[in-house]
Order: C-alpha cells, then sequence, then structure tokens
C-alpha cells in the first residue's frame, strides 16, 4: 500500500509540474528579480495599473487606462503643457488657423518609428482618417465627426479641412490623437497591429500578456533622445488591496489612485511616499431640472448650496484630499473665471426653501451615487444626505453599480439629485457644452436663455471674445445655481522615495519624464 | 453503451443551450453597453448611431435569434471593447484556469483522502478532533478573506512570494492554497463520513474478522466502496473551480477565465460573456458526463442503461 501510495503521490505531483510548464499564463518575474537585489541596477520601472489595455492600437479605445499604456509607445502630433496646460509641439512643430475651415500644421523632419520606417505627412493622415473610417469602429468618432478632409500638401505638411467652425481642434489633436505607422499597419492589418504596436513613442513594444502584463523597452532612436529608464512593466492587478500589497512588498514601483483612507500607511513606510495633485477631473452633486421635482425651482437650487457645506465634505470624508470648486469649471480650464461660492448657511436655506412653497421637513429626495467611481463617492453621497438633514430634509441616498448610474443619468431618469464626476477637463467649451445644455445629461440641468448664449459663444473664433463669452455664462451659473459644485479630485500615486516621478494634471503616466535618483 | 453516449451527449447541448439563453436575456437586463465605451461628451446621434451599428437598437427576440444561430457556428462575435474574437479571448484565458483548477484539485485530493480516511478509522481520537475543526474552519473561511490574508503574510510582510500574477510555479502556491482550502475541507468531511459508513459495513467486519491486514482493508475494502460519491463530489467541485475561480483569480490577479468574466459583466462586454459562460457550461456538463462514465468503471453494479 505504501508504496502504491507514493507512486500515486509521484505521479500527481509530475501531472501538477507539467502543467506548469506548459508556459500557458505566460511567464513574469517580479519586480525585484528584474531590478536584482535591493534595486542596484535601477533602470526599470514596473507601474501596477487595475486592468488590462483594451488594445494596443492607437485612437480606438476611449478608456484611461488603455491611453496611460500606449501614450509610451505612440507620440501626439501635439501636446499640453503638465502645468499650464498650454500646447506644446511634439511631431507637428507649428499649426496655423488659415480660415474657419481649415488648419495647416508643419511636422517635424527626421522622426522614425520603430519599425525604421520615417514619419512623414501620410502617418499624420493616415492617423485621423483611421479614426473617422466606420470599419475601425473608434470610441473617439464622434469627437471628430466634422472633419471634411486631411490633405497631404508635402511630405511634411498637412491640411485639415472641417465641415464647419471647429474652435477646439487642436484641443482634440491632443487630447486623443496619436501617431501610427501607416505602412506597418497596412501591412500586418489591424489585428495583428493592435498586439503588436508600432509608434515613434519613447519606448518600443516587447511583450504583452493579457491580463498580465506589457512589456516596453527604450526605443533608443528616440527623436528627443532615448529614455532614462530602460525597461517599462505595466502590470495589471485588479484588486486594490493587492495592488497595495505588490507595492509595500517591491513588486511594483507605483500605482495610481490610492485611496484617502490608504494614504498614511504608505506614508509610514520609510521607501514609499504619495505624489499628489489636483487633477483636471471634477466632482459635482448634479440637481434635475430635467425631471419634475422642486429642482425646477432656482430657490431650492440655491438652498441646496447653502444647506450643503464643502469644507466639512472635504475635511471629513476626503481628509484633506480634494480641490474646492466654487463654479462650474476649475482653475485649469481655459477660459475659467473666479465665482463666488455659496456659503454654508442652513438657516438661510430653510427660508429660501419657505419662500420657493417647501416645508424641510416634509421634504424627501432621492440622491444617486456610483460606488467607487470617485473618490469616497458613496461615502460622500452619505455625508451631503446627513448634511441635508440638519436643515430637516429627508434624503434617500440610492448607491449604484457605474454602469447602471451612467445609463439612469444618460436616459435622465434620476428625480432630484446624484453625484457624478468629469474631466480630463481642460477647456471651457467641453465642459460647458456638455453639461449646461438640453442635450448634455451630465449636470440635468438647462435654461433656454443661457443656453442660446453657450452656443453663440462656441462658435466664436475670437478667443478673448469667447473667453468673455464663458465667464458671462459661469457668472449666470452661479446664479442659477445649476448645481453643488464640489472639488477638483486629487490624483494621488503611491511611488517609490528614490523615483523622480511628477503627477501631471492630466493624469498621464510618462515613464520618460521619470528618472531614479543616485 | 453507445445509446447511453448519445443520450448524454444530446443533454449536454440541452444543458449548454439553456444556460446560453438565460445569461442571454439577464445580461440584457443590466442595460445597453453603447454609453460606457462612448466619450462622455458623445452626442446622443453619435450614441444612437453606434447602438444600431452594433445591433442593440434591434427588438430582443431577433438579437437573440441571430446571436443563436452564429454561437451554434462558434462564432460569438467580437468583443466590444477590443474588437477581438470573443471565444478567442476566453479559450486563450483557459490554460490558466486550468492550471490553477487542477492543481487545486490534485491539492486537495492529495490532502484530503488520507486526512479523511484517517480520521475516520481514529474516529474519536484527538487527531480526528483536530481535523474535524480544521475542515469546519476551512469551509467557513471566505477564500477572498483568505487570499488576502496569505497575500499579507507571505509577500507583504515576508517578501517570499509574489502577491499576484501568472506564470511560474511560484506564482501558482498562494492561489492554489487558496482555492483548495475549501475543497480540502468539503472532501475530508465528506470522504470520513462515506467511510464511516462503510467501515460499518458486514463486510468489513468479515474482512477484519479473517485477518485481513489494516492497510489493505482500508484500500481494497473501505475506500473503494467510499470511491464513487467522492467522484461525484470531485466532478461537481471540479466544475466549480474551473468556473468560479473567479475570486480567487481576482485577488491574485491570475490571467484566468474568472477574471476576463468578471471584468466584462461591468464592461458589458456582452459577446466575452456569452463565449465564456458557453465555455464553462460545457466544461461542466462534460465533466459530469466523465464523472458518469467513470461510476461504471469504479462499480461494476451500475449497468449503463
Amino acid at each position: 500500500m505504501k508504496k502504491g501510495y507514493f507512486l500515486a503521490v509521484l505521479l500527481v505531483l509530475s501531472f501538477v509540474l507539467a502543467a506548469c510548464t506548459e508556459g500557458t499564463a505566460g511567464d513574469s518575474e517580479s519586480a525585484s528579480d528584474a531590478k536584482g537585489e535591493d534595486g542596484k541596477q535601477k533602470d526599470s520601472i514596473v507601474i501596477g495599473f487595475e486592468s488590462d489595455a483594451a488594445t494596443l492600437i492607437a485612437n480606438s479605445d476611449v478608456n484611461y487606462v488603455t491611453d496611460a499604456q500606449i501614450r509610451s509607445i505612440y507620440d501626439p502630433l501635439i501636446d499640453r503643457d503638465g502645468d499650464t496646460g498650454e500646447f506644446v509641439p511634439v511631431l507637428a512643430e507649428e499649426w496655423e488657423n488659415i480660415d474657419e475651415l481649415t488648419w495647416r500644421l508643419k511636422l517635424k523632419e527626421g522622426v522614425k518609428f520603430h519599425n525604421g520606417s520615417d514619419f512623414n505627412a501620410e502617418a499624420a493622415k493616415f492617423s485621423i482618417d483611421y479614426i473617422l473610417d466606420d470599419a475601425n469602429q473608434s470610441f473617439y468618432k464622434s469627437r471628430w465627426s466634422d472633419i471634411k478632409e486631411v490633405k497631404v500638401l508635402s511630405d511634411y505638411e498637412v491640411e485639415i479641412i472641417t465641415s464647419k467652425p471647429f474652435p477646439s481642434l487642436i484641443e482634440r489633436i491632443a487630447d486623443d490623437l496619436l501617431i501610427m505607422d501607416p505602412v506597418y499597419v497596412n501591412d500586418v492589418g489591424t489585428e495583428e497591429a493592435s498586439k503588436k504596436p508600432v509608434g515613434t513613442g519613447p519606448y518600443e513594444f516587447v511583450e504583452w500578456s493579457r491580463d498580465n502584463y506589457l512589456k516596453l523597452k527604450a526605443f533608443e532612436d528616440y527623436w528627443a533622445g532615448p529614455a532614462k529608464i530602460k525597461n517599462v512593466e505595466f502590470r495589471y492587478i485588479p484588486e486594490f488591496s493587492t495592488r497595495l500589497s505588490a507595492f509595500v512588498s517591491g513588486e511594483i514601483d507605483m500605482f495610481k489612485n490610492v485611496p484617502v483612507d490608504s494614504v498614511e500607511k504608505i506614508e509610514s513606510d520609510e521607501n514609499s511616499k504619495i505624489a499628489e495633485t489636483a487633477s483636471a477631473r471634477i466632482n459635482y452633486l448634479a440637481l434635475s431640472t430635467f425631471s419634475d421635482g422642486p429642482m425646477k425651482d432656482v430657490k431650492v437650487r440655491q438652498a441646496m448650496n447653502h444647506a450643503i457645506d464643502v469644507d466639512e465634505l472635504l475635511e471629513a470624508v476626503l481628509n484633506g484630499h480634494g480641490t474646492k470648486l466654487t463654479g462650474p469649471l476649475s482653475k485649469i480650464n481655459s477660459g475659467y473665471t473666479e465665482t463666488d461660492a455659496y456659503e454654508y448657511d442652513p438657516e438661510k436655506a430653510k427660508e429660501l426653501l419657505k419662500e420657493a412653497g417647501y416645508d424641510p421637513e416634509s421634504m424627501e429626495l432621492t440622491l444617486d451615487t456610483p460606488n467607487g467611481r470617485y473618490p469616497m463617492d458613496s461615502q460622500v453621497a452619505q455625508a451631503i444626505a446627513a448634511q441635508l438633514q440638519r436643515i430637516g430634509i429627508t434624503v434617500n441616498v440610492q448607491v449604484n453599480e457605474w454602469g447602471a448610474h451612467l445609463e439612469k443619468v444618460r436616459n435622465r431618469e434620476i428625480k432630484d439629485m446624484f453625484i457624478l464626476g468629469w474631466g480630463p477637463a481642460f477647456d471651457a467649451q467641453s465642459t460647458i457644452e456638455n453639461l449646461f445644455t438640453e442635450a448634455g445629461p451630465y449636470s440635468s440641468f438647462s435654461e433656454p436663455g443661457l443656453e442660446k448664449k453657450i452656443y453663440e459663444t462656441n462658435e466664436m473664433f475670437d478667443q478673448d471674445e469667447r473667453y468673455d463669452g464663458y465667464a458671462e455664462i459661469q457668472k449666470a451659473l452661479v446664479e442659477q445655481a445649476a448645481w453643488v459644485p464640489l472639488w477638483q479630485q486629487s490624483d494621488m500615486y503611491a511611488v517609490r522615495k528614490d523615483l523622480d516621478f511628477k503627477p501631471k494634471v492630466d493624469e498621464k503616466i510618462l515613464p520618460y519624464e521619470m528618472s531614479w535618483e543616485n | 453503451m453507445l445509446d447511453f453516449v448519445i443520450k448524454r451527449v444530446i443533454q449536454v447541448g440541452i444543458v449548454v443551450l439553456l444556460a446560453l439563453t438565460v445569461v442571454f436575456f439577464l445580461i440584457r437586463l443590466s442595460g445597453d453597453p453603447t454609453p460606457l465605451f462612448l466619450p462622455p461628451d458623445a452626442p446622443r446621434e453619435q450614441i444612437d448611431e453606434y447602438r444600431s451599428k452594433l445591433g442593440f437598437d434591434r427588438p430582443l427576440l431577433v438579437q437573440y435569434g441571430e446571436f443563436m444561430k452564429n454561437a451554434v457556428q462558434g462564432d460569438f462575435g467580437n468583443s466590444l471593447r477590443s474588437k477581438e474574437d470573443a471565444l478567442g479571448m476566453v479559450l486563450q484565458r483557459l490554460p490558466a484556469t486550468f492550471q490553477l483548477a487542477i492543481s487545486a484539485l490534485v491539492l486537495s485530493l492529495l490532502i484530503s483522502i488520507p486526512l479523511g480516511v484517517l480520521s475516520a478509522f481514529k474516529r474519536n481520537s484527538i487527531f480526528d478532533r483536530i481535523a474535524v475543526a480544521l475542515t469546519v474552519i476551512g469551509q467557513a473561511i471566505p477564500s477572498f478573506w483568505f487570499g488576502l490574508l496569505l497575500i499579507f503574510i507571505f509577500a507583504a510582510q515576508l517578501k517570499v512570494l509574489p502577491s499576484g500574477g501568472g506564470g511560474s510555479i511560484v506564482h501558482m502556491i498562494l492561489p492554489t492554497l487558496t482555492l483548495a482550502a475549501y475543497s480540502i475541507a468539503r472532501f475530508t468531511r465528506f470522504t470520513r463520513s462515506t467511510m464511516l459508513d462503510v467501515l460499518r459495513k458486514d463486510f468489513i467486519r468479515t474482512a477484519k474478522a479473517s485477518g485481513v491486514p489494516t492497510p489493505r482493508l482500508i484500500a481494497r475494502y473501505a475506500l473503494k466502496n467510499s470511491l464513487i460519491p467522492i467522484i461525484t463530489l470531485v466532478a461537481l467541485d471540479l466544475g466549480t473551480l474551473l468556473g468560479g475561480a473567479v475570486i480567487t483569480e481576482v485577488v491574485f490577479s491570475w490571467p484566468g477565465i474568472g477574471r476576463l468574466l468578471l471584468q466584462s459583466l461591468l464592461n458589458r462586454d456582452f459577446p466575452i460573456v456569452l463565449a465564456g459562460v458557453f465555455i464553462i457550461a460545457l466544461i461542466y456538463a462534460v465533466i459530469n458526463f466523465v464523472a458518469d462514465l467513470l461510476y461504471a468503471f469504479v462499480n461494476p453494479q451500475i449497468r449503463v442503461r
């Protein structure tokens, strides 16, 4: 019997080993392995991410997770300065507006793709056409549909013709467009190019193991000089607690979106630090005028603004990690103008409600919130409910799964109030147009007079005139108490102490700009 | 025998079709996926255009008919998000899931059968009591918590094992333990109780009286007769391990089917969800079919009808 049992065990063990060596799940080595003992040879970085990229082809998926990963492989034509938000040339050297419908871009010469082919006007045209081509089902298409044609004028000059005035074209180019190699994509087909990307960016593709990791290495012929950190790995760890453990144990060197209640733990670790910046993403409490409820009355909306103490929410729920917002736009937005905040004044709130004909004691409102989409979102909702309770209003908090929440907002099914975020937003137009018109449900507020003004301002080609218009709109929106502005989110990154990393307002994570100290 | 096989194959087909049908209608209840994929500033006409391009604007029954027509030919469509072949994406994750499920199963069997047999044989001894207590704990601990506990101890504190990821044997240790914990407890208890039943039987007493040595008594007489219910349980659990390792896969960042399915559900990537359900239902049905065949092999008394 003993012998038989032993044999059985041996058999089973060999089976396990056989299963393991199939190499089916790919082989990944931990960061400490890659970096050597105690990080002696520091030219690698492992970045923890919550999920896999949807695809590695550019200009297709708008999801942040995808964009953050492929942005090291592809270059944009134009980028934004991380601090000022101003446009800076990348693969396009200059751009000018010929007339309301025509734009001309001069491109950089001598730039090579990872496979050795030249970057030129054809590549720029191809990348824009890729978005517009229905067959590619690009999720960006809706933003680019006003483009009529892209013309190649010479090897390094393109002209973009729009079907109607498109003042925010440069914004679109900076935020969306990444440049692909037409020869390569046509050669191998989009399916292959989605798995093995070729760009002009600072890092070239090495290996992608789905749901596991993406490995990149520095492109030595990069036009702006090779990267200091030579190897980059994005590792996918869906569960937050595991991500935190992986960071603490040194398997990963950084990750984004540290919850406010974990900040202390990371800061107390001697090898770690928190990098924080006020992001271009704002959180707010929307007051729906789209349904026939009390929020249709401006006095009720003003009362809400007086009854909710945003400073208290920031301190008590977010531990101070957020920047208070007073109007419809954050300071980062071009066209921002300073507006007065509503004071926290519960007595005034009660008065306003009475003037509007409501008795706070008998008011019952619903507040919809997602769970885990924004920092402490459902906790913030609970705290708002408690604050409104102070003046007698009963608030039922309805916690939704994110997809369901978004759909409820889109379908205008929310009765009274909801929590939502918006961004990253840099320009006044996209925020104001999408949030405060009848067509955009994200704040569920619109007012006919204001709406007309918004559309008129959008069409203005003169920048100063346009900004004046937006300033007036912002003031009017505050008077109308269109929503209860909450805060600019704080983007928090857990980072190794000796990594030189500066968080960017646009949430981009660029290893090219990072380096290891010492 | 052939009749039996044909009958069971038809049953497998029906089970899979029913599972697909139920899931098809259930996930539609979660709503329309289009807005989740487009940028938030996409105007309503664009969303409508996209929705009709993806076919979500058609009546549900038409969508169902179309889906079934393609599904029986093995075409589940492309992932809405990555545009890759949905079935291909699921199959790509299958080996990793198999690897984990089988190692967990093997580990459970290696531990639980000897443990259960000994426990039954030394009934009411200290050993038995400890074993029973451990199995109660094993069944009661949620795998989510147990997994995180292991990560906390072995990855974050001791730094001897990776917190997750796929690949080498080292990466498999913690997820295998987590996944096996429940099965070990279940199998041990079950083996113990079936063994106890068998040990009370007349033929065991007779064998004992006629001087059959103890190891032989256990192996040839008692264990063999306890195997049938154990095989049923193992077959059921293997199905669960293969399809239901969602939590373990997510906690340990294991690149398997469970994790893909969960993510696709949250993203409302319907084609992947359906392709995944198809594969899991198929595996489940096939395993049960194989278990039925095994009964006959282990115990010729069970005649195949």
